[in-house]
């Protein structure tokens, strides 16, 4: 057939653009693009439910750009991660922003037939999972990897502008899909470990032992602390570890190279970063770099570990606590007989087959602490192309841009917009510093305080025990001398100075032989376990990253305090219990 | 020469125990326990990881980090395809171990291990005539060590103690195969210089007679309520690795009563190839133990490299069941006693001495959990599997993790 003419291609919309909809439409009443809500400023009726401030995961607040991948976490990752494995009580996490500091609240299911579907639901999600766990978590692994291998090698600076913006977005789609991964995950994960800590409850066991129980095995964390302590080591054997313990990390590298044996040290060190560097030091901040880009973090665990004089063993501290935790294991089978051993027995197959006190630390290196830098490193050659063009003053200039307004002006080229948006910049990081101040004197929790908190996962990961929110609404007393009152998450008594830290980036002043006081820790912590006594913080229950840790490195520790930071001041005498889970403030 | 570690360097069997898997390994743990609890295990010592750290000689380990930094090598070693790289990697693999294997062990360490060798020949009465295996056994639990630790290798029939020092460094050597240093670049674990966290046991050889595994489940219903024995004339390996089809019993857990006994079709046997230190490929398991010895041959080389060849069956033991009723009882239960100790039924080797009377030729080589029915449902056996005579239905798990957080942790009425 003869075709005389090209078809149109255009059958324009204009004609449908002017009518209108039903009397009374909005546009709201499409439904929103998201799974049950997304990260917002605090707004009156949030006074109604509680809110807990996250200095766990964010401890400093977040610049703009930063927004957006908190949106992609633990608001939008957490929601679709409890929607498709149909947690039965909760919907997942929300947040809110004080300023630029985040709060996290949860959303109840609130009725019972979403209740029973959810419940039928998670059944045949989870069951096979943890049929065999390791291999559905390899194959989520290897996915994660293989975009590593994929972003770590993009020569960004050769990339044509359409490829470095085709760059950006890929980021974005896969940080998303990496919080998905965690989640779905987590909560798998967690309906198990808390399946066998309540099973421990039943039979007579105290549930707070059960993490103990899955301790022991190594993690992409132990092996990088152990890395360090070698590296310390080899610092020492070199003669070069005097330019690791003075002066400042900045130029530290330079300082070690002009020592006799100081280029094969470097040479070493460089080796772990190319393997352990890719990590930044918290989650979701764009604005924080990598160990590769700033070594400081790891140099300075190295330089606290050589003020210890023996240096820490850290084979014998790691079969310490293996042989602990086999003997606990032994110690509750002996308490148990019949169908209590059996169950306990299968209860911690199923738990050391498909173990969160392992995973929740595992994770960290494949998604928190990793699934932002694709997007950093592609934003500031975005952000030093734009420079050079005169758009912005400064590569990190991007970091205040929100990413609604990033992609809005590059996808629709309005170079004019730029001028707008830069103008902003210096206002937003002034704001970012006002609140960087302010963060210290947020309260722990916002809105209604409630008598328990229906999500078991809250529970056990952020601490919020019927104690910890009795302490919270001042039904315990405080005052000099008083004792704090804790989750006992790992046993052992210490008696020291106390050091009261609230962000990350002050852990540099923790001195050896200090207990560590502190609203709770992360992954970035952990060197410093290898040098305090004891270590208290104000969240957390039997599966925080504090509580793990300090089982492996042999140290009390009492957590979910709700008040230890307020209470305890650096320089105070303190006695830990970690057994009792009590504090003692001496003088 | 590296120095001397400050803890023991190389500890006799009798004084591991299971707490001591950081020094040691897993593996040679749960051994150490074994023997410490009774059990008849093969005598032997280990070499500690820690010994074996950074036992390599600067001037090695120099032009080993000179061999990685090669502009090919980086190629070979990083990420992402390429063309060609799997033949770069292999002639790397070779010049690596050929270059740990032809250095020598530190002398306290060589000192060491030819007090404990001499120990053990004198305990095992042997003497000169002592046979070993060499087996690597890696230190660490978490997933990608245990699969990492499946690229080592384990050496059959070593005597005397400076084949013995030869074949540690082997083992070592061993973490730099392709296919190890494949394994490293895809999971990025370590840097090829980092190769490994890895402790070495030396086993004395059981000369056995017949040798096999015993489940305490029945592997292809799950069924608790009886325990399979798997088995065939010569050493284990026929029957590890599935290459012939075993001598088969199963038995009932309460009664010890033989419900079944089948005669394999046994056309080849495991036995040693010649004289003096003979090598097999065998991967070592994983620091978890969950994939055992899996004791593959390598590939069409396997007949001169390996230790352990398979040889034809003699028409008359091919013919007849390798164990005998009595031996099949008393290694149930055995088997049963280790999985009371160790909570969790298990897959227990075992090798038959072939000069003494059970019970005293029971030997227990390694046990690891049984992880096909830790909390899988049942399966239909895989094709080729002879029907059992009559198979139970697996019973109901006792505790079902998802429905026990329905009701206990997650409070759903009506779970």
């Amino acid at each position: 057939m003869a075709v005389s003419a090209d078809p149109p291609r255009v059958f324009p919309v204009d004609d449908f653009v002017r009518e209108e909809l039903y009397p009374g439409y909005r546009q709201a009443f499409g439904s929103q693009p998201f799974v049950a809500g997304p990260v917002r400023p605090f707004s009156p009726a949030d006074n109604e439910r509680y809110w807990l401030r996250d200095s766990l995961h964010f401890s400093e607040g977040m610049v703009p750009a930063s927004i957006a991948t908190l949106d992609d976490a633990q608001t939008w990752g957490a929601q679709l991660g409890a929607e498709i494995v149909g947690v039965p009580p909760t919907r997942g996490s929300v947040n809110r922003l004080a300023g630029t500091h985040v709060y996290i609240g949860t959303i109840d299911v609130d009725t019972q037939w979403q209740v029973q579907a959810r419940a039928a639901r998670f059944g045949q999600y989870v069951s096979p999972i943890l049929a065999d766990f390791d291999s559905y978590w390899s194959m989520r692994a290897a996915e994660l990897i293989a975009a590593y291998e994929h972003f770590d090698h993009l020569n960004l600076a050769a990339m044509s502008p359409g490829e470095l913006w085709a760059a950006v977005k890929d980021a974005y789609a896969f940080h998303r899909r990496a919080w998905f991964i965690h989640f779905e995950v987590m909560y798998v994960l967690t309906a198990n470990y808390l399946a066998f800590y309540a099973l421990a409850e039943e039979i007579g066991l105290s549930g707070s032992q059960v993490s103990s129980f899955l301790s022991g095995r190594p993690t992409f964390y132990s092996r990088t602390d152990e890395e360090l302590w070698r590296l310390a080591g080899l610092a020492r054997s070199l003669g070069v570890d005097a330019a690791l313990t003075s002066g400042s990390t900045a130029d530290m590298r330079s300082r070690v190279l002009a020592l006799p044996h100081g280029a094969a040290w470097v040479a070493e060190f460089d080796s772990f970063l190319g393997v352990y560097g890719q990590r930044t030091e918290e989650t979701c901040r764009i604005d924080t770099p990598s160990w590769i880009e700033d070594p400081s973090p790891a140099l300075y665990c190295i330089g606290t570990f050589l003020t210890k004089p023996a240096g820490f063993d850290f084979h014998a501290a790691r079969a310490a606590a293996v042989s602990e935790r086999d003997a606990q294991i032994d110690a509750a089978r002996r308490s148990l007989n019949g169908s209590d051993l059996t169950r306990f027995n299968e209860a911690l197959a199923s738990n050391q087959a498909a173990n969160f006190a392992w995973w929740n630390e595992e994770h960290n290196y494949l998604i928190d602490r990793r699934a932002a830098i694709p997007i950093r490193r592609a934003t500031l050659e975005l952000g030093a192309r734009l420079t050079d063009a005169g758009r912005i003053s400064r590569p990190d200039d991007m970091f205040y841009l929100f990413k609604p307004e990033l992609f809005e002006v590059m996808e629709s080229g309005d170079e004019g917009r730029w001028a707008e948006l830069a103008a902003m910049i210096p206002d937003r990081r002034a704001y970012f510093e006002h609140w960087r101040e302010r963060g210290p004197s947020l309260p722990t929790m916002l809105g209604t305080i409630p008598d328990t908190v229906p999500d078991p996962i809250m529970i056990e990961v952020f601490g919020l025990s019927g104690h910890f929110l009795e302490t919270l609404r001042g039904g315990s007393g405080g005052g000099s001398g008083a004792e704090i009152r804790g989750f006992p998450a790992a046993k052992g008594v210490a008696e020291g100075i106390a050091r009261v830290i609230t962000t990350v980036t002050d852990l540099y002043t923790v001195q050896p032989g200090e207990i560590l006081v502190c609203g709770g820790t992360t992954t970035e912590w952990t060197p410093a376990f290898g040098i305090i006594l004891a270590c208290v913080c104000d969240t957390g229950g039997s599966l925080t990253h504090a509580a793990i840790v300090s089982r492996e490195y042999g140290i009390p520790c009492v957590v979910g305090t709700a008040v230890a930071t307020t209470m305890i001041k650096t320089g105070d005498r303190v006695r830990v219990d970690g057994r009792a889970g009590t504090v003692q403030v001496l003088a | 020469m590296s120095p001397a570690p400050a803890g023991e360097a190389v500890l006799d069997l009798a004084a591991v125990r299971a707490s001591d898997a950081p020094r040691v390994g897993p593996k040679m743990a749960r051994l150490g326990q074994l023997a410490s609890a009774g059990w008849r295990v093969p005598d032997g010592y280990a070499v500690t990881a820690d010994a074996l750290e950074g036992w390599l000689p600067p001037a090695a380990l120099a032009e080993l980090h000179q061999l990685f930094s090669a502009p090919t090598a980086g190629a070979a070693v990083a990420a992402g395809p390429e063309f060609g790289r799997h033949q770069r990697l292999t002639q790397l693999s070779e010049q690596a171990r050929r270059l740990i294997e032809g250095q020598t062990l530190p002398s306290w360490l060589a000192d060491a291990v030819a007090d404990a060798h001499a120990r053990l020949a004198a305990r095992t009465g042997r003497g000169a005539l002592l046979r070993v295996a060499v087996r690597s056994s890696a230190v660490g639990e978490d997933g990608h060590a245990a699969s990492f630790a499946g690229q080592y290798e384990t050496y059959l029939g070593v005597s005397g103690a400076d084949e013995v020092l030869r074949h540690i460094a082997k083992c070592w050597a061993s973490g730099y195969s392709a296919h190890a240093l494949d394994y490293r670049r895809r999971f990025g674990g370590s840097s090829p210089l980092r190769a490994h966290d890895l402790a070495v046991g030396v086993l004395e050889l059981v000369d056995a007679r017949s040798a096999g595994v015993a489940f305490t489940l029945d592997p292809v219903t799950g069924d608790r309520g009886r325990l399979v024995v798997e088995a065939n004339w010569g050493l284990g390996e026929s029957v590890v690795s599935g290459q012939v089809t075993p001598d088969y019993w199963t038995v009932e857990r309460d009664s010890g009563r033989i419900l079944e006994r089948r005669v394999g079709a046994k056309l080849v046997w495991s036995v040693l190839a010649g004289t003096g230190a003979a090598e097999t490929g065998n991967a070592d398991d994983g620091g978890d133990g969950d994939d055992g010895d899996s004791a593959v041959e390598v590939g069409a080389e396997g007949a001169n490299r390996s230790g352990t060849v398979l040889a034809p069956l003699p028409a008359e033991l091919a013919q007849s069941p390798c164990l005998t009723d009595d031996e099949v009882r008393y290694i149930c239960r055995q088997a049963a006693a280790i999985e009371e100790a160790e909570g969790t039924p298990q897959d227990v080797e075992w090798a038959i001495a072939r000069d003494l009377d059970v019970p005293d030729s029971v030997y227990f080589l390694q046990h690891r959990p049984e992880t096909t029915w830790a909390s899988a449902t049942p399966a239909a056996p895989p094709p080729g599997t002879p029907p059992a005579s009559a198979p139970a239905p697996a019973p109901a798990k006792s505790f079902d993790p998802v429905q026990y957080a329905l009701r206990n942790v997650f409070k759903v009425p009506g779970t």
